[in-house]
């Protein structure tokens, strides 16, 4: 019996350097657009949307540590573009939101559930800072370039981002304590 | 650097690995166990955040994608189909434009042409005498070479389309046959044609061509005509030559 050769399926670079963006970045994308708009369908849309602009425009990235804060630049453009005749403020986090074992562990899961309780609460100015420099990595030029802002007054936000969320807390955890570090 | 501007810059990077805020913690007890604080907290923070990425995700959205890259193809592959049948028919279009164009100045169709405006000829039944044709054929430059045909009802100097032409009307057994003679233009070889109700024959002589036509069943009399108008134009020794092997040796035979 002739024995066949593998098969070797050709895929263009374009396709497979789109295919490793999004296995790189979809979980990434997935939390801050979670975090952002606080609905597990809607932040799975924007994911979807966010990839299919990048495929889009893929040859406008230029190099492989860029893809992130582009991809985050485009998911935050799609959020705003959905909210743009709402007001964006806090959120109403999604109870429906899939559990793991992580999110689920007796140990974690009282101070993962208080924090997402806090960052549901937290102000859209100061949570959008916070998404950036804690899931996307970016430091506070590099946010204050994303919001278009100086980087005195994204440090300021983040500040008090953190702030808030001790706040918050405090009433919840009598030993965090609120101000500066 | 001191422990306000440390505290400062720990609450907004508490992640910030600059070499001056690592040298103060260094020297500061306080600063350093806010420093352990802040860390904890981040930790705690990013664990909140990490909430489970929905099972297939990743692969659904190029599921999403490669779908509709199909899709494209398939609207772009349309596009190209429509896009070359458009050019296919735009250049039969132009082509059967062309072939018209082309066919309308033929020699069958420049003389059929003609032939409404003389109709009347046809009806003719007085001959017209030697000297008249001779005259007609005289007006285009030509001189007879052998006697003209008795059966002569009409003679004319016509321009057919850009020839000039001498139009006579020949009776052969009470049958008209209209012809028209080309001076100075030759086609290459003879051919029959039937085209709007007329029949033709287009034949070669020495000098000219010589085309009949006849909308009452005159094509059986081509052959006679033709000899006779080749005795009269070319003269016997022109008319013995072409009866010897001359292009009317298959008169009825489309010339290819």
């Amino acid at each position: 019996m002739k024995r066949l050769g593998p098969v070797s399926l050709v895929v263009n670079p374009r396709q497979r350097q789109f295919e490793a963006l999004t296995r790189a970045h979809a979980g990434d994308l997935y939390r801050y657009a979670y975090w952002l708009c606080g609905q597990d369908a809607l932040a799975q849309d924007l994911v979807q949307e966010t990839l299919l602009r990048a495929w889009k425009s893929l040859d406008a990235l230029r190099e492989a540590e860029s893809a992130k804060p582009w991809l985050l630049t485009i998911l935050r453009r799609e959020h705003a573009r959905l909210h743009e005749r709402k007001p964006l403020d806090t959120v109403e986090l999604d109870d429906n939101l899939a559990e793991d074992a992580a999110w689920a562990s007796p140990e974690r899961h009282g101070d993962a559930a208080e924090l997402r309780e806090a960052m549901s609460r937290l102000p859209h100015k100061y949570r959008e800072p916070l998404l950036l420099q804690v899931l996307g990595g970016m430091s506070c030029e590099e946010i204050a370039a994303e919001l278009d802002q100086q980087p005195g007054a994204v440090m300021t936000q983040l500040f008090r981002a953190r702030q808030k969320l001790k706040s918050i807390l405090q009433g919840r955890r009598p030993e965090v304590q609120h101000g500066l570090p | 650097m001191d422990c306000l501007e440390f505290r400062r810059r720990l609450a907004a990077e508490p992640q910030s690995r600059d070499p001056e805020l690592r040298a103060h913690r260094e020297s500061c007890a306080a600063c350093a166990a806010a420093w352990e604080r802040a860390q904890a907290f981040e930790h705690e923070l990013l664990a909140a955040l990490d909430v489970p990425v929905p099972a297939g995700l990743a692969d659904r959205v190029l599921l999403a994608q490669a779908t509709g890259e199909r899709r494209q193809q398939q609207v772009r592959r349309r596009h190209v189909a429509f896009a070359l049948a458009a050019s296919l028919l735009l250049a039969l279009g132009v082509g059967g434009y062309g072939w018209r164009q082309l066919d309308a100045r033929s020699l069958p169709a420049l003389a059929v042409a003609h032939m409404p405006g003389e109709i009347r000829s046809l009806d003719l039944v007085q001959p017209v005498g030697a000297p008249a044709i001779a005259a007609g054929f005289a007006d285009r430059g030509v001189s007879l070479r052998g006697p003209a045909p008795a059966d002569v009802t009409y003679v004319h100097d016509c321009p057919v389309g850009p020839y000039k032409t001498v139009h006579l009307v020949s009776r052969i057994a009470g049958t008209p046959v209209a012809v028209l003679y080309l001076p100075h233009n030759q086609v290459a070889q003879a051919r029959d044609f039937h085209r709007d109700g007329w029949h033709g024959r287009i034949v070669p002589l020495d000098h000219g061509t010589l085309v009949m036509l006849t909308d009452r069943g005159g094509a059986p009399h081509f052959d006679a005509v033709a000899r006779g108008w080749r005795v009269a134009i070319d003269g016997e020794s022109g008319a013995q030559v072409a009866a010897s092997g001359g292009v009317e040796a298959e008169p009825g035979q489309l010339a290819p």
